[in-house]
């Protein structure tokens, strides 16, 4: 082989090998830095929109249409009888239900997510609480929410706008608390 | 003793005589150790017999449930069966290292045996050296991020929660993973002597005449081990799919696609001497992918329904494939000038220009793979949204992939070394063409439409009857012969391929799914088929409770699929149930139980056409690489350029 | 030849016509449910690990998939659809990677790479032929005739 052969070669060689060895590089760090995929936060594409419509009948009987409450905070509260956080987070809902009912600055509404309706009356009259519950095809409105899974609330507030979501169980202090400092944030 | 302690005594003893390989092999090149090879015999037999006794106590710890071992706490319950109790080794991360090193373990004693005859020979020696650091990097995850035998205080009457409910209800569970297993480890050889090839210079054909079966074999394997673990997924996961294009699938299709490259190119290489650095790289690049599919099984980075519990083993797995990639790459530049191909192929029109098109489309095919695998986490890193890559994409992109390729294995078995004349090859491929119009035409009339479906079951016809045509000459001149030996099993193996890819065309395209609500009683009729919910029964079993649904079709059988809850490990699973003809499958699943025994269940019924081709053409494919690794009629070298280097002959 | 030439001819054809009519004849309307179903396999369920809206068996799942058949009842377009999936979910629901901004890289990538390593092969094979015929040099065939007889030998 002549020396020029063998030089053309050789670049010919470090010009393949170099892209690549560049590619895996990239892969590597890539791979290396990335966070297992369970980390990853869900996000809401809902946040500062116009809350999408949530109405029909309720477990009483009467008819709820969530844009008759602008004016107030709406906890749009999706949970399933069958979810251990649903139940731990009901007395909550309960609390914060009553302290504001007085008030009439806020209100929960309650939609079963895959769940049956005999279930669900069983449920409130075990648990109480006495708010608006849906059950008749709520699954359309689970789907217009971008529900996940049970318990997901989101918080609706007076404008009708959705102003936080809030994934797992929840408490009442929680709620105040996020209800008090959105009305801070807009008083600023 | 208890298990686990002689069980770490056992990886602690492996471990130390995978070190002293690299030692003394080492010693050994470096010309200090004239008789290494016996101190390799003695290290592989210690290592081998320690890997083995590693599996046998942690077998022995599942068997007699021994809650003392934390692995054993974790995965195994006194309830789960005994069949997928034994397969619970491989159900989680720590098990499956074992089972993997005692398949390296195996693998490294054969290749004692192979070539303990040459044992002056450098390339053996750098090769051992290669493996030895394989067998070390396996056998210290064992000792550090997956230690297989901790050890656990179980309190009194405790009992485990068993494996994954989805690994223990189908028998598939305990063949799908060691085959597939068998696989990917059995490229470790052909790598080890990528390596030593590179390291010695001799780049020549010597290293590939020495692990071509080797190669056939792993990838046997691995072809076998995706098509039961596509099987497994149809029967278990209860949706009627097979694959879906899920990062831990695609894992283990990557080193299969590049394996698939190298069988074909290795023949040029052999044949002609040429694609010297192309083989090696192929080599390398399906060994480092199958570590890499290894860091996406376990480390979660990716989601997939097949993923391991996330474990602290992904930046060690990583580690491990940034040395390969490293040392390989370095190898190959510095061998650069070495490498240079010797021929030069005369014509596009000729066996090698087809192999080198079949090449080009592997690789494309393999890139497609990978990029849509990871593309999801290069967006992320680059601009923070989390997308998804799936179905759609992998199948519009592959599809024309899909179609060239079985253009190609139509025409490039008729097509002779060197150069063809467009006479001959139309003479050649005149019947192989009218059972490719005829499939058509016959499709055509039993209904099938789309011309998708209709091209992928005319090229599958034509390449189908391309192989025919190669097995019948040669079974005509040789007598039995003619199935046997690289080509003809070759020949076998593509017919497997025509098989699944018409199955793969046909249930895609014709897929019907229906969801259906039922009355006990009720009668509903779907694309031709009648099914009838009889009613519903209840099965206690020591380790679930299962409630089925009893499922008439077409009034000739009762099937039924349901729903298993694993009390124990707190896990409700879908039990599908499938009616298998040679025509159709009809699937069902039970989406939901009524509250009464009496109401309505909600049925999902899934209906297919030629799904059991599917597992038909994976085993012809298996058989047909059976074939091949028997030998078959030796050939000579065709042109002066492609000679073996004399040296590695005598070798 | 001309006998060949006859039969490849018919062998197109019969080919091309089969390939037309299957394309043409559909065969029958799409019911809603087909369409549904097939629309279904183009999501992800969000909440699964690696398993499409029309595979998974979980509630969210089943409310998507209940959703999409009711826009397919109401004669919606596969866009409409998708955006709105998009809008109530995220980005990631859809297996579909966008044409367009960043995500265009997925599609564009590996038709690139396909037509570099064809257009490579096209000069290599250029080359080649430029270059003419290689003798092979009297090393060339001292090796053949040692490794034949070798071969031999072991034969």
């Amino acid at each position: 082989m002549t020396e020029s052969a063998r030089s053309d070669t050789t670049r010919l060689a470090l010009w393949t090998v170099l892209p690549v060895a560049v590619a895996t590089a990239l892969l590597l760090v890539l791979l290396a830095t990335r966070s297992p995929g369970s980390e990853r936060a869900v996000s809401s594409r809902l946040l500062g929109e116009v809350a999408p419509l949530i109405e029909g009948p309720t477990i009483e009987g009467d008819w709820f249409d969530i844009d008759d409450h602008r004016g107030q905070w709406v906890v749009v509260n999706f949970f399933s009888t069958t979810c251990v956080p649903c139940i731990q987070e009901h007395p909550e809902l309960v609390n914060f239900q009553e302290t504001h009912a007085s008030v009439g600055d806020a209100t929960v509404v309650s939609v079963s997510f895959d769940d049956q309706a005999a279930n669900v009356i069983d449920f409130f009259a075990e648990h109480g609480g006495d708010w608006p519950v849906l059950v008749e095809d709520t699954g359309t409105f689970a789907v217009r929410y971008g529900v996940t899974g049970v318990p997901e609330s989101y918080l609706v507030a007076p404008t009708g706008v959705v102003a936080a979501k809030l994934i797992g169980g929840i408490t009442a202090a929680e709620l105040d608390g996020r209800i008090s400092g959105l009305i801070e944030a807009a008083d600023a | 003793m208890s298990n686990s302690s002689l069980g770490a005594a056992a990886v602690a003893l492996g471990t130390a005589c995978a070190l002293a390989g690299i030692v003394i092999v080492a010693l050994g090149l470096a010309g200090r150790r004239p008789r290494w090879f016996a101190d390799v015999v003695r290290l592989v037999t210690v290592m081998t017999a320690a890997s083995v006794a590693s599996v046998v106590i942690m077998e022995r710890a599942l068997i007699t449930r021994d809650f003392t071992v934390a692995f054993v706490a974790e995965n195994g319950s006194s309830r789960t069966p005994a069949l997928f109790n034994v397969a619970t080794l491989w159900s989680a991360l720590e098990g499956s290292i074992l089972l993997w090193t005692v398949i390296l373990c195996g693998y490294v004693v054969a290749v004692v045996l192979k070539f303990r005859h040459r044992r002056d020979d450098p390339m053996v020696a750098w090769a051992f050296l290669t493996l030895f650091v394989v067998c070390s990097f396996f056998f210290l995850l064992m000792l550090g991020p997956a230690a297989p035998f901790g050890s656990f205080d179980p309190p009194v009457g405790y009992d485990g929660r068993g494996p994954n409910p989805l690994l223990q209800n189908h028998i598939l569970m305990a063949f799908h993973p060691p085959v597939l297993y068998l696989g990917y480890v059995g490229f470790t050889v052909p790598f080890a002597f990528a390596i030593s090839a590179l390291v010695t210079g001799r780049v020549g054909e010597g290293w590939l005449l020495a692990t071509r079966r080797w190669t056939v074999m792993a990838w046997g394997y691995l072809t076998l081990g995706i098509v039961l673990g596509a099987w497994w997924s149809y029967e278990t996961l209860g949706w009627g799919g097979y694959w879906a294009w899920d990062p831990v699938e695609n894992a283990s299709f990557l080193p299969w696609l590049t394996g698939t490259a190298f069988l074909h190119s290795v023949m040029v290489q052999e044949r002609r001497g040429m694609l010297r650095v192309w083989n090696l790289s192929l080599v390398i690049a399906t060994f480092s992918l199958t570590i890499l599919g290894t860091f996406i099984t376990r480390s979660g980075v990716l989601q997939s329904v097949h993923a391991f519990v996330e474990s602290g083993i992904g930046p060690a797995i990583l580690g491990f494939f940034g040395l390969i990639v490293v040392v390989s790459l370095g190898l190959i530049a510095w061998r650069g000038d070495e490498l240079r191909s010797p021929g030069r192929i005369d014509s596009p029109i000729s066996r090698e220009g087809a192999f080198l098109a079949n090449n080009v489309l592997f690789a494309a095919f393999a890139f497609i793979v990978l990029l849509g695998t990871v593309f999801p986490l290069i967006v992320e890193a680059i601009d923070g949204r989390t997308i998804s890559v799936g179905n759609p994409y992998f199948e519009r992109m592959t599809m024309p992939v899909g179609f060239v390729l079985l253009f190609l294995m139509a025409i490039a078995p008729v097509l002779p070394w060197r150069k063809a004349s467009t006479t001959v090859l139309s003479q050649r491929l005149i019947w192989p063409a009218w059972i490719g119009v005829g499939s058509m035409v016959f499709a055509l009339v039993v209904g099938a439409r789309g011309w998708a479906p209709m091209l992928a079951f005319g090229l599958g016809g034509f390449a189908g009857g391309a192989a025919l045509r190669q097995v019948v000459l040669a079974t005509r001149r040789q007598g039995w012969r003619g199935l046997v030996g690289r080509t003809n099993g070759g020949m076998i193996v593509h017919m497997g391929v025509v098989l699944i890819a018409i199955a793969f065309a046909a249930s895609n395209a014709y897929v019907r799914q229906g969801e259906f609500t039922l009355q006990p009683g009720e009668t509903v009729v779907f694309a031709d088929h009648t099914l009838t919910y009889e009613g519903s029964d209840f099965v206690e079993y020591p380790n679930r409770s299962e409630r089925t649904a009893r499922v008439n079709i077409d009034g000739a059988k009762v099937y039924e699929p349901g729903i298993a809850t694993y009390p124990f490990a707190g896990q409700t699973i879908g039990v599908p149930s499938v009616r298998s003809t040679p025509i159709d499958d009809i699937a069902l699943s039970v989406l939901q139980f009524p509250e009464g025994i009496d109401d309505a269940v909600i049925l999902r019924v899934t209906i297919q056409p030629l799904i059991i081709w599917l597992w038909i053409g994976g085993l012809v494919m298996a058989a047909g690489t059976v074939l091949a690794v028997v030998p078959g009629r030796r050939r000579q070298p065709t042109a002066p350029t492609s000679a073996p280097i004399v040296e590695e002959v005598m070798a | 030849m001309s006998r060949n030439l006859v039969g490849w001819a018919a062998v197109f054809m019969v080919g091309a016509s089969a390939l037309i009519f299957a394309a043409v004849d559909s065969g029958g309307p799409v019911t809603n449910a087909d369409r549904a179903y097939s629309l279904a396999k183009d999501f992800a369920c969000p909440v699964c690990q690696g398993q499409s809206v029309a595979e998974s068996d979980v509630p969210v799942a089943r409310n998507i998939r209940r959703e999409i058949r009711v826009w397919v009842d109401e004669g919606r377009t596969d866009g409409y659809i998708r955006d709105q999936l998009v809008s109530f979910y995220d980005e990631d629901i859809d297996y579909t990677p966008s044409a367009s901004g960043i995500t265009s890289l997925v599609w564009i990538l590996p038709v690139v790479g396909a037509a570099g390593a064809g257009a490579g092969l096209v000069v290599v094979f250029r080359r080649w032929r430029l270059e003419g015929e290689q003798e092979a040099s009297a090393a060339d065939i001292a090796l053949v005739a040692a490794a034949r007889a070798e071969a031999e030998d072991r034969g």
